[in-house]
């Protein structure tokens, strides 16, 4: 096995957020800024520990997450039962596509003002949001995904004398799978977006909460710890949860070059 | 699978020449329309395929043989003339004339026996009795010697044993006919060498009607009981040559290579109008 480029260039990876660090560190200490509006990544991480220690971190990052549990599920649900007859018929796809594309052009940010009207500031206003972020994304890689797949996949499964009726679930679906976990994990990033700005505005937990209540303090350490920790929380799913499950599936697919 | 006959008459001839009419093609043709322009692809085929015989369409590309295994398999319908099975007509795909693809078309979503298993789901008799289909599959996999790979993702097979799969998988269902699209043209000539001994093995054990289509004169001389040639475009049937050779045949063998380059010539003969009557 040789090593993949990644794990080649990990001590450089490593030493490029050393570098960060350090700039930062150096920004900080020169004292152009002032430091209640620029803190140092020492000063972050003592104030993270502390909303730590308060019991106030841990309840949040839970909520984030269980919010958007909850209502990607949902929205990769619709996103999937939308986006197979957009796939399966030409009508429905150039109706709905140029809709859809519409919609994914629209900041996350902005369902929260309309979210607000209809759900006022209880909860469900935030799983809309996510949902109102996700769907499309999800939609139209299913959509693609049923448009791309290979057609030799369609003729054996006919040939082997499948009936209408069970193409959708039985080879449809799973043929176009690669692209459709593909959009999953875009919806999801979307999703994030959403659940976050939603949370600035209309929630009393959650990291998009404690974003806002560092502004409301004029804790511009604890701004930054959160932007940090949403960074990570995002980076970490994308990369390691769907990552990998998109990476399994090219690889059973036999879409990756090299196994 | 039908019954395993453990004598098999060394000249196929003899024991086809009298068995039933499988699949005819009366007076087929096929046109496709391209961009408003009429394009002849078959000229009006006749043939008549006999039950256990093994029939190779061979002829350069281009000449309508793949478009002709097409209209059987039921993906595309002829312009003209009538294609019966059992004296049935075609009218879509089905399992009673299943269809090999170049490529081996494994669904990557399904392990290797799930596969197989998987065409048996929509025949009566296996439908509702999912034990039945697995034990079925393993039998096929045990034929193929993939019983060790049942469970195994595609993706893990080498080529040779993805091919054996597909093998076991269009065997499944039990095809009144098996449709053979260019068998195994991306492998190296070891592993066909082996595959085409399979093939003739599966051939003989279970007297399966098969056609396959090629352009690969050898392979048609170690696979055929007849060899169909056909000219250029527009496809049409030039004559046809016996292979009178005991199976299983090597396709190394100096009498295979001998009707090999029969056939090669035919083709190369391109556009002579008469051809002597070809008695091998």
């Amino acid at each position: 096995m040789k090593p993949s480029p990644e794990k080649k260039f990990r001590f450089y990876v490593f030493g490029f957020y050393l570098l960060l660090f350090v700039i930062w560190q150096a920004l900080f200490s020169l004292r152009i800024i002032p430091d209640y509006l620029f803190p140092s990544p020492l000063q972050v991480g003592w104030r993270l520990w502390e909303l730590g220690n308060d019991g106030m971190l841990w309840p949040s990052i839970k909520a984030t997450l269980v919010r958007m549990a909850i209502g990607f599920s949902i929205a990769a649900g619709i996103g999937l039962v939308i986006g197979m007859p957009m796939g399966m018929s030409r009508v429905v796809n150039s109706c709905l596509k140029s809709l859809f594309l519409g919609l994914q052009t629209l900041p996350s940010a902005a369902w929260v003002p309309i979210s607000l009207l209809i759900f006022g500031l209880s909860d469900s206003g935030i799983y809309f949001v996510v949902i109102m972020s996700s769907v499309a994304a999800v939609a139209i890689a299913t959509s693609d995904g049923i448009l791309h797949i290979p057609p030799i996949y369609l003729r054996a499964a006919r040939t082997l004398g499948t009936p209408g009726y069970a193409m959708p679930f039985r080879v449809i679906l799973p043929a176009a799978l690669p692209r459709i976990v593909t959009g999953v994990k875009l919806g999801w990033t979307l999703g994030w977006h959403g659940a976050v700005s939603a949370e600035l505005i209309k929630s009393s937990i959650g990291l998009g909460y404690l974003l806002y209540m560092g502004r409301e303090l004029n804790d511009a350490a604890q701004v930054l710890g959160i932007m940090v920790l949403t960074i990570l929380f995002g980076l970490l799913l994308d990369r390691f949860l769907f990552g990998q499950i998109e990476h399994r599936i090219r690889r059973r697919w036999g879409l990756l070059t090299s196994a | 699978m039908t019954q395993n006959s453990a004598s098999v008459p060394a000249t196929a001839e003899s024991a086809v020449a009298a068995a039933p009419v499988k699949l005819r093609l009366a007076n087929v043709a096929k046109t496709f329309e391209n961009a408003g322009q009429n394009v002849e692809a078959l000229k009006p085929i006749n043939l008549e395929i006999r039950e256990g015989e093994y029939v190779v369409l061979f002829g350069p590309s281009g000449c309508g043989k793949s478009t002709l295994l097409n209209l059987v398999a039921g993906f595309e319908e002829p312009t003209s003339g009538e294609i019966t099975l059992e004296g049935r007509r075609v009218t879509r795909p089905g399992h009673d004339r299943l269809m090999m693809f170049q490529e081996h078309a494994l669904f990557p979503w399904l392990k290797v026996i799930d596969n197989v298993v998987y065409g048996l789901g929509w025949r009566p008799g296996y439908r509702f009795r999912p034990r039945l289909r697995r034990q079925k599959a393993r039998e096929l996999l045990k034929l193929m010697h993939l019983e060790e790979f049942a469970r195994s993702p595609i993706h893990e097979l080498s080529g040779g044993m993805k091919q054996r799969a597909a093998l076991a998988r269009a065997l499944a269902p039990d095809p009144k006919v098996l449709l053979i699209d260019e068998p195994f043209p991306a492998l190296d000539a070891l592993v066909r060498a082996r595959l085409y001994g399979e093939l003739q093995d599966i051939l003989v054990r279970t007297r399966k009607t098969i056609v396959s289509v090629t352009h690969d004169p050898r392979e048609a001389a170690c696979l055929g009981d007849r060899v169909i040639v056909f000219t250029g475009r527009p496809g049409s049937i030039k004559t046809e040559i016996k292979v009178d050779l005991p199976r299983p045949r090597d396709i190394n063998d100096p009498q295979v290579a001998g009707y090999a380059g029969k056939i090669a010539a035919l083709l190369e003969e391109g556009q002579r109008e008469t051809i002597p009557g070809e008695k091998v």
